[in-house]
């Protein structure tokens, strides 16, 4: 009943109280105060990834055994990915970055769909080991915090520009960006590089908004899951003991399947984004070259 | 002189963001460090072997084919070959038999011809000795007859022959058997 009264006068009051930053675990003003529940998942992904990635490749063998086949499966896959959108000599080079990426996105997404992420953690007392709501949970996945994000893409941005650099040069950098095609001469081709002068401007501004972009696009989905779960596990809380038990099991069940879809697909498009933006600094100008020959 | 304000806002808008979102420094740069700890141990430690490991395998594969190829084509030359040298074989056989089968017929017709001509000397040998042996009983027929003869003449004649008459007796004796 008080579902629907919430319903009918308005939205904001169902939505869980899911911050919208990382709680820090230790005084702000302290040493540690950069330690925040998110730093701590991330610390937790790290030993999982690394954990699994030297079982995986702990004496390998030609037969490959069960961990071993995973990840190479999974290496390989990604692999393709990467050297079908930026080609196999830049593959080589930029899959390092593009594998961990993905691998470290999608575990720091599936991780906050595990039971008490989020969940656990510090709130109004309402008996003993128990709380009414995690004001300041334990665990927070390092993909709902803004400044994890804004790192990944950060350091995407750095190697998207060592990469580019390194292929096609500072100059050649400024030649792909504001230098005009077509080969045009005279009048006509003062005013295409006039028009190739602005497109380079936006082009500049559209590479600096890339980190932006991409750190937001990956937190603002992955914070707006977490709110989504916390959100549908809370509805049915002034129902009584059984019906609040029954719906927090029933309603966000769906939306796990949902998030776990969400999760892989932020992790991919994250990487395939970053494969794309180098695919194109990296490639050559084809068409100028051809006009220089001729 | 240009107004302040629009910045003001702008600052206070970007503090209201980093606050509402919890952004400090400290905080980036551990999610910067621990990502670049993952990313620079997976590289080495696990990429690099993987994908060394990828392409081992994929060069063996491709060996692999190589040499199956390789066998099959092998195996393709061996047939032939073993089917000219069966071909070869065949036809060498088939001329020595048909050398035997030559030789064979030259010595039997040889053999044959070495038997008629055996049985021809035997024949001429047999005549030879039946011939011979006629004549010697014919002599002695006539010698025998002779003296029958002279014997009964001289017992008819009571008189006794000399050696001119006997001889002579005999002689007409032996040409009156001999005709």
């Amino acid at each position: 009943m008080s579902i629907f009264t919430l319903q009918s006068h308005s939205f904001s009051p169902v939505l869980a109280n899911v911050h919208s930053y990382a709680s820090e675990l230790f005084a702000k003003s302290s040493v540690l105060g950069f330690f925040t529940n998110s730093v701590l998942v991330a610390l937790v992904v790290l030993s999982l990834v690394l954990w699994f990635a030297r079982k995986a490749t702990k004496s390998m063998t030609l037969v490959p055994h069960k961990a071993q086949n995973f990840f190479e499966f999974i290496v390989e896959f990604l692999y393709g990915q990467v050297e079908g959108i930026v080609g196999p000599k830049q593959a080589r080079l930029a899959f390092p970055l593009l594998g961990t990426l993905f691998i470290y996105i999608l575990v720091s997404n599936w991780f906050g769909l595990l039971p008490g992420v989020g969940t656990i953690g510090w709130g109004e007392s309402t008996g003993i080991l128990s709380i009414k709501a995690a004001h300041d949970p334990l665990l927070r996945p390092p993909t709902a915090d803004l400044n994890a994000t804004i790192g990944l893409a950060v350091s995407a941005f750095l190697v998207w520009l060592f990469l580019t650099i390194k292929e096609i040069g500072v100059w050649g950098f400024i030649v792909h960006t504001f230098g005009p095609k077509g080969g045009l001469k005279g009048v006509m081709g003062m005013v295409v590089a006039a028009v190739f002068l602005f497109v380079g401007v936006i082009e500049v501004v559209s590479i600096i908004i890339r980190p932006v972009t991409l750190s937001i696009r990956l937190f603002g989905n992955i914070f707006a899951g977490e709110n989504v779960l916390h959100t549908m596990s809370d509805l049915m809380a002034g129902t009584g003991p059984v019906g609040s038990f029954l719906g927090s099991i029933a309603l966000p069940l769906p939306f796990y399947f949902m998030e776990l879809l969400v999760g892989l697909l932020q992790a991919i498009v994250f990487t395939l984004l970053c494969a794309v933006y180098i695919q194109l600094s990296t490639t050559h100008d084809d068409h100028g070259h051809e006009e220089e020959h001729h | 002189m240009i107004s302040a304000t629009p910045i003001i806002i702008a600052a206070g808008k970007v503090d209201a963001i980093v606050d509402k979102f919890g952004l400090a420094w400290g905080k980036f740069i551990a999610q910067v460090i621990i990502f670049w700890i993952v990313f620079t141990i997976l590289k080495k430690y696990a990429f690099g072997p993987i994908l060394a490991m990828l392409e081992q395998r994929r060069q063996r594969i491709a060996d692999g084919e190589a040499k199956l190829e390789k066998i099959a084509k092998d195996a393709a030359e061996a047939a032939k070959n073993s089917q000219a040298i069966i071909d070869k074989a065949e036809a060498a056989a088939a001329r020595l038999v048909k050398e035997a089968d030559d030789a064979a017929k030259a010595i039997q017709e040889r053999r044959q011809q070495e038997a008629v001509s055996s049985a021809n000397t035997i024949i001429a040998k047999a005549r030879e000795a039946a011939d011979l042996e006629k004549e010697q009983l014919m002599s002695q027929l006539k010698r025998e007859f002779g003296r029958m003869v002279s014997d009964a003449t001289s017992r008819v004649t009571g008189k006794v022959l000399n050696t001119d008459d006997q001889t002579r007796i005999n002689q007409e004796t032996a040409a009156q058997v001999s005709a």
